[in-house]
């Protein structure tokens, strides 16, 4: 690596920390600007498309909640509603308000566990959240505090923590009964003041200044911060059902990367995930989460991707406090499954991952087993956009030395918390200065 | 073998009796044949210590935090394969010096990934919070088949009668356990 005044400058990373999965950053400066910016995603593909084929289709969920540990509810109930949806059939309001409380489960553990160990420390310049609980031991605590909360209710309605084994096409196996729902509602509460206090706790942070040029795109419904299920909305007008959407995103395959590049056909790159999600929903969020956002600075669109961790804390808020309004207003879904009888079709579904927006699609035959399937997770979305993050970042901070240029590349990447192996379908970074 | 609360260090009524605190977890499958192994130990353990903490299988491994809580013994039983005899049992006591910071060749495995916070992070991270029990030990059994399936082969089951034996053994050691 060189520095300062030389014509040519390289930073490389060459194992990105803090991110779900193994890649790293390739960046090229030339006389002050940068030429290149290569985000590597070198994490073996994991082929799950290609397991789906031949398999009925009762076992989607299952298989694709596999794909990732921190959000396999996000691959369940986009993989139920694929199935569903090809199926014709629609499940019981019941149904879809115990999905979303399990949804919120998985939000407030990813959301925690993503401000508290992975991006927080990068703020208040700690390697790692080892340093960070060394540097503000009660910071940690709440982090884990909430997490756990997080658990509780992936257990309770779920079956367990990870990889919930509760979750079947047309609903669930069983549906908790009333007292096991009940008592949630008191660590919910208590979950959602320490999200409260996280809030006040990162709107503190230092932000370094940039705002990026977003094309967003997230669910967006009528009624409710999207979650589960919606249309498909997007910063420039575009409302598109999923299988409209299915339609319009096009990949491909860079050989950089294992993970495919997503893009609208006939338009530029988009990003999903929360500042998307905040910037086409936040009129909806309820009352205790839009004013926590308003308390922490943020108007109703964020372009700051480093103020991404005070969004996704309000969306902590968020999760928590629609999962006290699901738990107070619980009725057991009874039966806990819409029978779903399988027929050819196709079908697609949609969920908001933690980080992003989620989409499956399945092609059925008469027997209701699988002959094409496709995944897009929200870091495939989201690729083209981080590296076009990326490339603003080390632009505006060449005055930086390598390592901390270095530095600023990764909590650039972290903004939108990739999961590389949900797309690899992640990080080692290297600088060229010229 | 079902799965048991874990994560919760109140559990069991031993912290309302001033008696040394014990958490035994375990890690694997009991649907990965031979990777049950650790499962099936800790069951023993229970059967035999009816009043230590027990957890498992652990899916995430902060979970542990929860359960360790400033334990005076904390175990961890897991299958293991480095090429040993099946059934062979290892012992291995953590080395607090784990609590410093880590090196870089230890960075450059543990913080790459929150799927990949092991157990040595998770160390580190306790000892950072208080939480780190006094002694952790992690028991692993050799096993020989990781495939699909149930049951675990002979010689790996007599690893597991072992490894009880020699868990309950600390345990007593520490007072929790007759």
């Amino acid at each position: 690596m060189t520095h300062g005044s030389s014509v040519h400058r390289t930073v490389s990373i060459e194992g990105l920390s803090r991110v779900e999965g193994e890649g790293s950053l390739h960046v090229e400066v030339r006389d002050g600007v940068v030429e290149q910016v290569a985000l590597n995603i070198f994490e073996p593909p994991r082929f799950f498309e290609a397991f789906l084929r031949g398999r009925g289709a009762l076992e989607a969920p299952d298989i694709t909640a596999r794909i990732c540990g921190i959000c396999p509810v996000a691959y369940q109930m986009s993989a139920c509603a694929a199935v569903e949806d090809a199926a014709g059939v629609t499940v019981s309001p019941a149904v879809t308000d115990m999905r979303r409380l399990l949804y919120c489960g998985e939000w407030i553990q990813s959301h925690a566990l993503h401000i508290y160990l992975l991006h927080a420390p990068d703020f208040l310049g700690c390697a790692d959240a080892v340093e960070l609980a060394e540097l503000d031991r009660a910071a940690v605590e709440r982090g884990l505090a909430i997490k756990k909360i997080g658990n509780l209710l992936m257990a309770t309605v779920g079956g367990r923590a990870i990889h919930p084994v509760n979750v079947r096409v047309g609903g669930f196996y069983s549906a908790p009964a009333p007292p096991e729902i009940a008592a949630l509602a008191d660590p919910l509460r208590r979950a959602r003041d320490l999200a409260l206090e996280t809030v006040s706790w990162v709107a503190g942070f230092d932000f370094p200044d940039m705002a990026g040029d977003y094309h967003f795109v997230s669910l967006r419904s009528p009624r409710h911060y999207p979650i589960e299920s919606g249309r498909i909305a997007s910063s420039d007008g575009l409302d598109l059902s999923p299988s409209a959407f299915n339609q319009m995103v096009v990949e491909e395959h860079v050989a950089r990367s294992t993970a495919l590049h997503a893009r609208l056909a006939g338009q530029r790159d988009y990003l999903t995930g929360p500042l998307a999600r905040y910037a086409l929903n936040s009129s909806i969020l309820p009352q205790v989460a839009r004013e926590a956002a308003t308390a922490a600075g943020l108007g109703p669109v964020v372009t700051n991707p480093f103020q991404s961790i005070v969004v996704r804390a309000v969306e902590l808020v968020f999760a928590c406090d629609e999962a006290l309004r699901l738990v107070e207003s619980y009725e057991a879904p009874n039966p806990p499954a819409t029978d779903v009888p399988l027929r050819a079709g196709v079908g697609f579904g949609v969920s908001e991952a933690p980080r992003g927006l989620l989409l499956h699609a399945y092609t059925l035959d008469a027997a209701g087993d699988i002959t094409t399937a496709r995944i897009v997770p929200p870091t495939s979305q989201n690729q083209i956009t981080i590296e076009a993050d990326l490339r603003r970042v080390v632009q505006g901070a060449l005055d930086l030395s390598d390592a901390d240029l270095g530095l600023r590349c990764e909590q650039a990447v972290r903004n939108h918390d990739p999961c590389i192996s949900c797309a690899a379908h992640f990080l080692d970074i290297m600088v060229v200065r010229a | 073998m079902t799965d048991t609360v874990i994560g919760d260090p109140v559990s069991k009524a031993s912290r309302s009796e001033d008696l040394p605190r014990v958490v035994v977890a375990a890690m694997g499958s009991e649907y990965r044949r031979d990777d049950g192994a650790g499962l099936a130990a800790m069951a023993m353990v229970a059967e035999q210590c009816p009043d230590v903490l027990v957890g498992g299988p652990l899916c995430d491994p902060l979970d542990v935090l929860g359960m360790w809580d400033g334990a005076d013994l904390a175990v961890i039983i897991d299958a293991v394969s480095s090429g040993a005899p099946p059934g062979t049992v290892h012992l291995v006591e953590l080395d607090p010096a784990l609590s410093r910071p880590p090196d870089d060749d230890q960075r450059s495995v543990g913080p790459n990934s929150t799927h990949g916070i092991g157990l040595v992070g998770v160390y580190r991270l306790a000892r950072a919070i208080g939480r780190a029990p006094a002694k952790v030990v992690v028991v692993g059994i050799e096993g020989l088949d990781f495939g699909q399936g149930v049951g675990l082969n002979a010689a790996v089951q007599e690893g597991v009668t072992h490894a009880t034996r020699h868990v309950v053994e600390l345990i007593g050691e520490v007072g929790r356990c007759a």
